[in-house]
C-alpha cells in the first residue's frame, strides 16, 4: 500500500501517542504497587505521593529470605507449569478429534466442555475436599496437599477454555492439508507433527500462556486443598491481611516478585505469536 | 479415512479428568441442592426438603439484588473490554518501531494474581492512603470512598475488571486474526472492498469462534468472580455479586443446601445464556448441520 | 587399686556433671514423649504473631525437647475457620490442633468437634505435666469450658478491645485551652458518651482547622466485612447495655415481643450514638477492619477510638509502624450509667473478651503426642517471652513478670488493666450458630451505615431476619 509521507507521519504520532496513553493506564496501578513495596509501614499513611522516595528494600529482603516462600514459589512454578503443558497436549488431541472426526453427539460435547469453567467454585470446595481427602487414598497418601491434585484440578478450568480456543484456530486449518499429508504417507502423528501444530503454533503459544497464568493466579482451591507441603504462592498473599494489620509492603514486594515468572513465560512465548502474525493475512 | 475409534481415544483424557474433577463434584453439588443441610444446626444431618431450597431462592432479596449488581457488572466490563481489547489487537497488527514492547507491557496486568489486584486497588481506592481519592478531592472536589457510596464501588470494581482483563481479549483476539487466512483478504481487496467491508465480510466471520470463546470466558469468570473484589471491597453493597453471596453462603452460614441450590440456579442461568449467545454469535440454528 | 577407684569416681563426677545439665524438667517432657518421637503432628492457625511465635520458637524448642515434629499451618482469617471446618465436619484427621476463635468455641462443642482437654488428661497421667495447670490461666479460659467446667483449649492469646486516646493532643495546653473555652469544661479522655461525642467533634473541628489529617474517633464501619457488625454488638451494644446481641436463647428470639433484646430500645440508642459518630470519624473508617482501624490510629488520624488490644502495644511501640509512639493514653472503654456496675456483680459485661486457644478435634490421629504439645504451651515457663513477642497474656503467671512490667510501663498499663479489669469483659455469648446469625445481621448494620435504614429499622428488621434463621436452625421458637 502507498502512503504518502505525511499521511505516514501523522500515522505514527497518532500510534505513539494511543500506545503511550494505554502504557500509562496499564502501568499506574503496578508502578503503585512498586511505590508501596519500597515503603515502610509507617510510611503508607498521610498524604498519598506517587513518587518513589527511596529504595527501600527490607520488604523484599524478608519475603525472599523466608524458607516458606521459597517453596510456596517452586509449587506455583511446577503446578502451573505442568498443567499448562498437559492442557496444551490434551487440549490438541481433543480438538483435533473435535474437528475432523465425525463422532456422535460432537456438538454437545463441545458445549457441555465449556459449562465446567461456569460452576462457581464454593460450592464445589466440599465435594472436591471430600474426593481429594477421602476418595484418592492410597494408604496415608491422599490428593489432598500435593502437587498433583492442583494439576488435574485445574485442568476443570483450563481444558475447556483451551479447547474452545483450539477449535476456531484448528477449524481453520483447511482439511486438504491434512488430506494432502497422509497421501503422502503421514499417519495421526505426522499430520500433528507437521500440519496442524506449525500452522496452530500461535494459537497454541496463547493458549499455553494464558492457561499458565489462569493456573498461577488461581487461589480458592489452592487454600482450601493444600495445607503446608503444596501450598501455592497466591495463598501466602492472603496471608498478609491479619487481624493486627495487613502487612501492604510485604504484600506488594511479593506481588512486585511474582511479575517476574510470568513476565518471563510471556514474554518468551509473545514470539510465537509474533511469528503468527507475520505470516498473518491482516498484516498491512 | 478417519475412524471415530481414533477421535474418542484422543478425546478420552479430556473426557476422563473432566468427569472426575468437573462432572462427580456437580453431582455432589446436585444431590445436596435438594436438602436442608447446615452442619451448625440443631439438627445437623442432611434432609431431603425438595424444592424448598428453590423456593426460598424467588423469595430472597438478597440473591435477586445479588444478580442485578452481577448483570450490570458483567455488561459494563465485558462490553469494555471487548470492544477495547479488539481495537488494541487490531492496532498490534500494524507494523511499528517499539510495537513488542508496547504489547508486553500491556499485558503486565494478566500476571498479577487476582488476590494482589484487590490489594493494589484497595491500596489506590481507600482514603488515608489511596492517591485516587486524595487526587480527586484535591483537584476536582469529588467525594470518593467506596466503603460509603455502593455505586462507586461497583463502578470500581468494573475498571479494576477492565485493567485485568483486557489484555486477556487483546491476546486472543491476536491469536485469532493471526489465523485468519491470506487468500480471502486479498480475494477481497482485488474486488474493491474497502477497510470497512473487509472487516465485516471477511474478518469478522473468520473471527467468531475466538470472539464467541473469549465473551464465553469473560462471562463465567465475571459471574463466578471472588478474589479479586473479595480484596477490593469485601462483598459489601455495591459488590455483593452472585459469586460472593454464593461464597458467604456455603462458608461462614455454613448452609450448604441452599448455596448448592443457588449454585445451581447460577450455572443454570449462565448455561442458558451462554447457549443464547451461541446460537446468536455462531449463526447456528437446532438441526442446522455445518 | 586406688588408682582405679579415682577413675571410678571421676566418671561418677562426670556423669553427675552431665545430668545437671539436662533439668528435672526436661527430663520429663522426654521420657513423657519418648512413645511418640518421631511423629509429626499438624495444626492450623491464623497468621498473627503470637501465632507465629508459636509456629517459629515454640514448635522448635519442643521439637528440640521431645523429638515431635510440629507443623504448622498459618493462613488468613476466613480459610482458617473454613479449613478447621471441613477438616472437623469430614472427619478428616489432617489437622492435631485448631485455633480455636473464641467466638466459635460453643459452635464446636454443640457439633462435639473437640477432645474434653481435663477428661484426657485425667485419662493419661503420665502424660500430666506437673507445669501446667489448667486453673493458673486468667479468666479468659472460662470461655473454652463447657457446662461442667472442663476445659476444651489451651488458651494461646487472649485481649480486650479499649479505649485508646492521644495523650500529646489531650495533654497539649493549648488545644485544652480551646477544649474549655468551647465547651465549658476541662478535656478528658471520655468517661461517659456526652463526653466521647464532644471530644469527637472538637478534634474533628481542630484537624480541619489546622488543616491536620486528624479526626475526633475510629469506627470500625466497613461496610464489606463482619468487623463493623462485631464493633456494634460486641463493644458498643454491652457498653450501653446491650448483652448477648440482644438474643434471648432460651425463648430462641431476637424480637423485644419475644423476650429478645435486638429491636429494643438500647440497642437502637446504641446503634443511634454509633453512627452518629461516623462524621468524626476519617474518611476510611466505612471501610475500614479491625486491622484498618489501628492502622489509621497508629497513623495518628484519630484522636480517640476504640481499638482491640492486640494492636495497643505495637501503636504505643512500634516506630517502624507507628507514627503516635509514646503518645498512646489507654482506659476502659466508655459506658452507660450503671454498666460498669452490673458487671462488676456479674450480671453484664463492658466488652468483649477476645482471643483463641488451640484444642484438639477428635478426628485428630495423635491426641496424646499434640497434648504434651498443648501443655508445652501451656506452662509458665514459655508465657513472658511469648507475651512480649505478640502482646498477649492468658496466664496469671505472666503479669508479674518482669519483662511484661517493663512493656506494661510503655503501653500506659495495658497489661494492669487487662488483670484488673480483665474480668469485666466477657467472652462471646454461648451461642452454637455464632456465625450463620452474625452473617444474617451484617447487610442491615451496612445498610445503617450507609444510611440506607434508620437504626430503628435496621434493627428491627436484623430481629426479625434472625428470628427466621434461627427457626431455620432449630433453635427458634
Amino acid at each position: 500500500m502507498t502512503t504518502s509521507p505525511r499521511r505516514r507521519f501523522w500515522r505514527y504520532v497518532s500510534t505513539y501517542a494511543f500506545w503511550i496513553f494505554m502504557t500509562l493506564l496499564t502501568l499506574i496501578p503496578i508502578w503503585w504497587m512498586l511505590v508501596v513495596s519500597m515503603r515502610t509501614r509507617v510510611e503508607l499513611f498521610g498524604r498519598p505521593n506517587l513518587a518513589l522516595s527511596r529504595i527501600y528494600l527490607e520488604n523484599y529482603s524478608n519475603v525472599l529470605t523466608d524458607s516458606t516462600f521459597q517453596r510456596y514459589m517452586t509449587n506455583s512454578l511446577v503446578v502451573s507449569t505442568a498443567n499448562a503443558l498437559l492442557v496444551m497436549i490434551l487440549a490438541l488431541l481433543a480438538t483435533y478429534a473435535l474437528s475432523r472426526y465425525k463422532l456422535a453427539g460432537r456438538d454437545n460435547i463441545f458445549f457441555w466442555l465449556i459449562t465446567n469453567r461456569m460452576a462457581p467454585p464454593a460450592a464445589f470446595l466440599l465435594p472436591l475436599y471430600i474426593m481429594f481427602t477421602r476418595t484418592f487414598r492410597l494408604g496415608d497418601w491422599t490428593l489432598f496437599d500435593t502437587q498433583l491434585g492442583l494439576i488435574l484440578l485445574y485442568c476443570v478450568f483450563n481444558l475447556p477454555f483451551a479447547i474452545w480456543l483450539l477449535k476456531g484456530v484448528v477449524d481453520g486449518i483447511p482439511i486438504e492439508l491434512d488430506d494432502a499429508a497422509m497421501i503422502d504417507g503421514a499417519g495421526l502423528w505426522g499430520v500433528l507433527r507437521h500440519v496442524i501444530i506449525p500452522l496452530a503454533a500461535p494459537g497454541l503459544a496463547v493458549t499455553g500462556i494464558l492457561s499458565w497464568i489462569f493456573a498461577w493466579n488461581e487461589y480458592l482451591f489452592a487454600a482450601n486443598l493444600t495445607s503446608v507441603v503444596a501450598r501455592t504462592i497466591t495463598t501466602a498473599l492472603a496471608e498478609f491481611v491479619t487481624v493486627t494489620g495487613t502487612n501492604w509492603g510485604e504484600l506488594a514486594a511479593m506481588s512486585m516478585v511474582t511479575l517476574v515468572p510470568s513476565a518471563i513465560i510471556v514474554i518468551f512465548a509473545q514470539r510465537y505469536i509474533v511469528m503468527g502474525l507475520t505470516f498473518g493475512a491482516v498484516k498491512e | 479415512m478417519r475412524n471415530p475409534r481414533v477421535g474418542w481415544a484422543l478425546l478420552s483424557p479430556t473426557l476422563i479428568i473432566l468427569l472426575i474433577f468437573g462432572f462427580a463434584p456437580f453431582l455432589y453439588v446436585l444431590f445436596v441442592g435438594f436438602n436442608q443441610w447446615n452442619v451448625f444446626s440443631a439438627d445437623d444431618g442432611l434432609v431431603f426438603n425438595g424444592l424448598d431450597n428453590f423456593r426460598r431462592l424467588v423469595f430472597d432479596d438478597d440473591f435477586l439484588h445479588s444478580v442485578g449488581l452481577t448483570a450490570r457488572f458483567a455488561i459494563f466490563a465485558i462490553g469494555s473490554e471487548v470492544v477495547l481489547g479488539f481495537v488494541l489487537a487490531q492496532m498490534l497488527t500494524r507494523d511499528f518501531p517499539g510495537k513488542s514492547l508496547f504489547r508486553i507491557i500491556h499485558t503486565f496486568p494478566l500476571m498479577v494474581a487476582p488476590i494482589a489486584v484487590g490489594a493494589i486497588w484497595r491500596l489506590l481506592v481507600i482514603p488515608g492512603f489511596g492517591p485516587v481519592p486524595f487526587f480527586l478531592d484535591r483537584y476536582f472536589d469529588l467525594t470518593y470512598q467506596i466503603g460509603s457510596y455502593p455505586d462507586q464501588a461497583l463502578m470500581t470494581s468494573v475498571l479494576m475488571d477492565i485493567w485485568h482483563w483486557t489484555p486477556f481479549v487483546t491476546l486472543t483476539m491476536l491469536a485469532g486474526l493471526s489465523s485468519i487466512p491470506r487468500e480471502p483478504v486479498e480475494q477481497a481487496k482485488v474486488d474493491g472492498a474497502n477497510r470497512l467491508q473487509v472487516f465485516w465480510y471477511v474478518t469478522l466471520p473468520f473471527l467468531r469462534p475466538v470472539l464467541l470463546t473469549t465473551v464465553f470466558i469473560r462471562i463465567m469468570d465475571a459471574i463466578r468472580t471472588v478474589d479479586e473484589v473479595w480484596m477490593l471491597a469485601g462483598g459489601g453493597p455495591g459488590t455483593r455479586f452472585t459469586g460472593i453471596y454464593i461464597w458467604r453462603v456455603v462458608f461462614p452460614r455454613t448452609d450448604y443446601g441452599y448455596g448448592s441450590s443457588i449454585s445451581l440456579i447460577t450455572l443454570y442461568l449462565t448455561i442458558v445464556l451462554c447457549w443464547l449467545l451461541f446460537i446468536a454469535i455462531s449463526g447456528r440454528r437446532k438441526g442446522e448441520v455445518e | 587399686m586406688k588408682k582405679c577407684f579415682t577413675i571410678v569416681l571421676l566418671i561418677a563426677f562426670a556423669l553427675v556433671a552431665n545430668m545437671s545439665l539436662v533439668s528435672a524438667d526436661d527430663m520429663w517432657w522426654a521420657d513423657a514423649a519418648a512413645p511418640y518421637a518421631g511423629t509429626t503432628i499438624r495444626g492450623v492457625s491464623e497468621s498473627t504473631p503470637p501465632s507465629n511465635y508459636v509456629a517459629d520458637v515454640l514448635a522448635a524448642q519442643f521439637t528440640e525437647l521431645t523429638g515431635i515434629n510440629v507443623e504448622f499451618e498459618t493462613t488468613s482469617w476466613d480459610q482458617m475457620y473454613s479449613k478447621a471446618i471441613n477438616d472437623m465436619e469430614a472427619n478428616t484427621g489432617i489437622y492435631d490442633f485448631v485455633y480455636i476463635e473464641q467466638d466459635i468455641i460453643y459452635s464446636y462443642l454443640a457439633q462435639d468437634y473437640l477432645v474434653n482437654l481435663t477428661q484426657f488428661a485425667a485419662d493419661n497421667m503420665d502424660l500430666a505435666s506437673a507445669d501446667y495447670d489448667e486453673m493458673a490461666f486468667t479468666s479468659f479460659a472460662d470461655y473454652f469450658k463447657n457446662a461442667d467446667g472442663d476445659l476444651f483449649g489451651v488458651p494461646m492469646e487472649a485481649f480486650v478491645k479499649v479505649y485508646l486516646y492521644r495523650k500529646d493532643l489531650f495533654e497539649d495546653a493549648d488545644i485544652m485551652a480551646a477544649f474549655e473555652e468551647e465547651y465549658g469544661y476541662p478535656l478528658a479522655p471520655a468517661e461517659n458518651f456526652e463526653q466521647y461525642a464532644d471530644n469527637a467533634m472538637f478534634f474533628t473541628a481542630y484537624g480541619e482547622m489546622m488543616d491536620m489529617d486528624l479526626w475526633g474517633t475510629t469506627v470500625q464501619g466497613s461496610t464489606g466485612h463482619p468487623a463493623s457488625t462485631y464493633e456494634f454488638l460486641e463493644s458498643i451494644g454491652p457498653s450501653f447495655g446491650l448483652y448477648n446481641w440482644g438474643i434471648n436463647l432460651d425463648a430462641g428470639s431476637a424480637q423485644s415481643a419475644n423476650g429478645g433484646a435486638l429491636d429494643g430500645d438500647t440497642a437502637v440508642e446504641a446503634l443511634s450514638f454509633w453512627l452518629s459518630m461516623l462524621p468524626y470519624a476519617p474518611p476510611e473508617a466505612t471501610s475500614s477492619t479491625w486491622d484498618e482501624v489501628a492502622s489509621s490510629f497508629a497513623a495518628g488520624r484519630a484522636a480517640q477510638g476504640w481499638v482491640y488490644g492486640e494492636n495497643a502495644a505495637w501503636i504505643a511501640t512500634d516506630e517502624s509502624r507507628s507514627a503516635v509512639t509514646g503518645n498512646v493514653g489507654v482506659r476502659l472503654p466508655v459506658t452507660a450509667p450503671g454498666v460498669i456496675e452490673a458487671a462488676q456483680m456479674g450480671e453484664g459485661y463492658i466488652g468483649y473478651y477476645d482471643g483463641g486457644a488451640f484444642g484438639i478435634p477428635h478426628s485428630s490421629r495423635n491426641k496424646e503426642a499434640t497434648l504434651l504439645w498443648l501443655q508445652f504451651i501451656g506452662q509458665p515457663a514459655v508465657q513472658a517471652e511469648w507475651a512480649a513477642a505478640g502482646a498477649r497474656i492468658t496466664h496469671t503467671a505472666t503479669f508479674d513478670d518482669p519483662l511484661i512490667a517493663e512493656q506494661d510501663m510503655k503501653v500506659d498499663g495495658y497489661y494492669t488493666l487487662l488483670e484488673e479489669q480483665g474480668p469485666l469483659f466477657a467472652g462471646a455469648p454461648p451461642f452454637p450458630f455464632h456465625a450463620q446469625v452474625r452473617e444474617i445481621i451484617d447487610p442491615f448494620i451496612q445498610r445503617a451505615i450507609l444510611g440506607e435504614l434508620t437504626p430503628a429499622d435496621a434493627l428491627s428488621q436484623a430481629a426479625m431476619a434472625v428470628d427466621e434463621e434461627l427457626a431455620r436452625l432449630g433453635y427458634g421458637m
